[in-house]
């Protein structure tokens, strides 16, 4: 068993003993069992899924980063942390919309916001991707 | 008889009213109080790992990463937090002073205090202001100081998202180098009676103030299993950094800043929330001793005026009979 955390800047999101959870870093995704050894990474966006007793629990989280300490404690810093069944699907689509459309005007004229906007594409992508794929679960 | 029962009748009715509202507003306040003071503990929780990862991270060279450089301060930016209402007693006057005093003599708080070294600042120091809160920016505006942006439309409730583009000003003005040296000044909440202004350093991010910023806030200890002065100096070597620790210093450090002044803003809010309860309670209190005397009053002109016309009767009848 793993005691697994995940915080964000506003609050505790989870916390429980967990078997396994697979994380997306930036440098690719990684499956983290009990007795790991203490690491540090960066979060990417992307889908986090904890195994527990209870079964499955995926996440959508955008960025932050991990720490996996000794003693099978594992802790999420995520920016951004949704669970899966409670994504509005159809609010991260509309925003992806304008986030693009915004895109396609900082484009025409000078591109500043260029990195930020392309990071809200993802995550907005990231919302849809997650929340579609297990919207069809329940 | 000076005064009419009338009058005073009017004017225990307009006093009781006012007692409403304040009393109102005080349960409002203190409703307002309860949440911002439980996010204001419920980000310690984000807080205290940061922190300690950061202190497990800063064995690593401190070079190259802007963030931490200390230089000589030649321009700093203040980023002042105050409400965006009045009617809440002596919570910006109070912040305001305290800064006003600071921007009066830029060179003391200009100075860079490091572990080993100080770092004078230069002759001439420019200070330019960020306003979160209608008041703060309202003076600096009076008075003629340099604000730079100023932000009124953060909620009782503020949002992590609410502060983004503060810090990403800060953040970016630092790494170019515009501003040498960035302080934010909050009130800090201590209890429901006591609130106090405080000027923290935010860039170059330093331990020490970090320290104090997180270790002030609240005192339920039993949350706090994680304790800050843990040794993490032979844990440093056990760590696996991936990528590499750069990239890892990359990415918390600019979080450490908005996570902070975030905290300060959270802070602020709940103190801002609490001084208008304690100004309402204290305007409802003084309220109920104004009607009390009133009352008084009134009773007195009353039996005063029913004396008096006892006594015309009494001298009418004396001098019919």
């Amino acid at each position: 068993m793993i005691n697994f955390k995940i915080v964000t800047p506003e609050r505790l999101v989870y916390e429980n003993e967990i078997y396994q959870v697979s994380i997306p870093t930036t440098s690719g995704e990684i499956t983290v069992l009990p007795s790991h050894i203490p690491m540090v990474s960066v979060l990417a966006v992307g889908e986090l899924k904890i195994i527990d007793k209870d079964g499955e629990h995926p996440y959508a989280v955008a960025g932050g980063f991990l720490e996996i300490q000794d003693e099978n404690k594992i802790v999420v810093l995520a920016d951004k942390v949704e669970r899966a069944d409670t994504i509005d699907v159809e609010r991260a689509q509309e925003a992806r919309k304008r986030a693009e459309e915004e895109m396609i005007k900082a484009k025409a004229g000078e591109d500043v916001d260029f990195a930020r906007l392309q990071a809200l594409i993802d995550k907005e992508m990231n919302r849809i991707r997650v929340g579609n794929k297990y919207r069809k679960l329940k | 008889m000076a005064v009419s029962g009338k009058v005073i009748k009017t004017r225990i009715k307009s006093v009781s009213n006012t007692k409403k509202i304040t009393k109102a507003m005080e349960m409002v306040s203190a409703a307002k109080m309860r949440k911002a003071v439980s996010a204001a503990l419920d980000t310690r929780i984000y807080a205290t790992i940061a922190w300690d990862l950061l202190i497990n991270l800063s064995k690593t060279e401190k070079e190259g990463i802007p963030l931490l450089e200390i230089r000589q301060v030649k321009r700093m930016l203040v980023i002042l937090i105050t409400s965006n209402r009045g009617l809440c007693g002596s919570f910006n006057s109070n912040i305001i002073k305290k800064t006003a005093i600071q921007l009066k003599n830029p060179r003391n708080i200009s100075f860079q205090r490091a572990h080993n070294k100080h770092t004078q600042p230069s002759e001439h120091v420019e200070i330019d202001v960020i306003g979160i809160g209608r008041k703060g920016a309202d003076f600096c505006k009076k008075n003629g100081y340099n604000l730079i942006a100023s932000f009124n439309s953060i909620s009782d409730k503020p949002q992590l998202e609410d502060v983004l583009v503060a810090t990403q000003i800060v953040i970016e003005d630092y790494k170019t180098k515009k501003y040498d040296k960035v302080v934010v000044a909050y009130t800090d909440y201590r209890s429901v009676v006591s609130q106090e202004a405080k000027i923290r350093q935010v860039l170059p991010i330093s331990e020490f103030d970090l320290e104090k910023t997180i270790s002030g806030l609240g005192k339920n200890e039993n949350l706090l299993n994680r304790t800050l002065s843990k040794e993490p100096q032979e844990k440093i070597s056990e760590y696996l950094f991936e990528p590499s620790k750069k990239e890892v210093l990359k990415t918390i450090l600019p979080r450490l800043v908005e996570m902070q002044i975030y905290q300060s803003l959270l802070e602020s809010s709940a103190s801002e929330h609490s001084a208008r309860m304690m100004a309402m309670k204290n305007a409802g209190d003084s309220a109920s001793d104004m009607i009390k005397e009133l009352n008084l009053t009134y009773n007195k002109t009353r039996q005063a005026g029913i004396t008096q016309e006892i006594a015309e009767i009494a001298g009418g009848a004396a001098t019919l009979g």
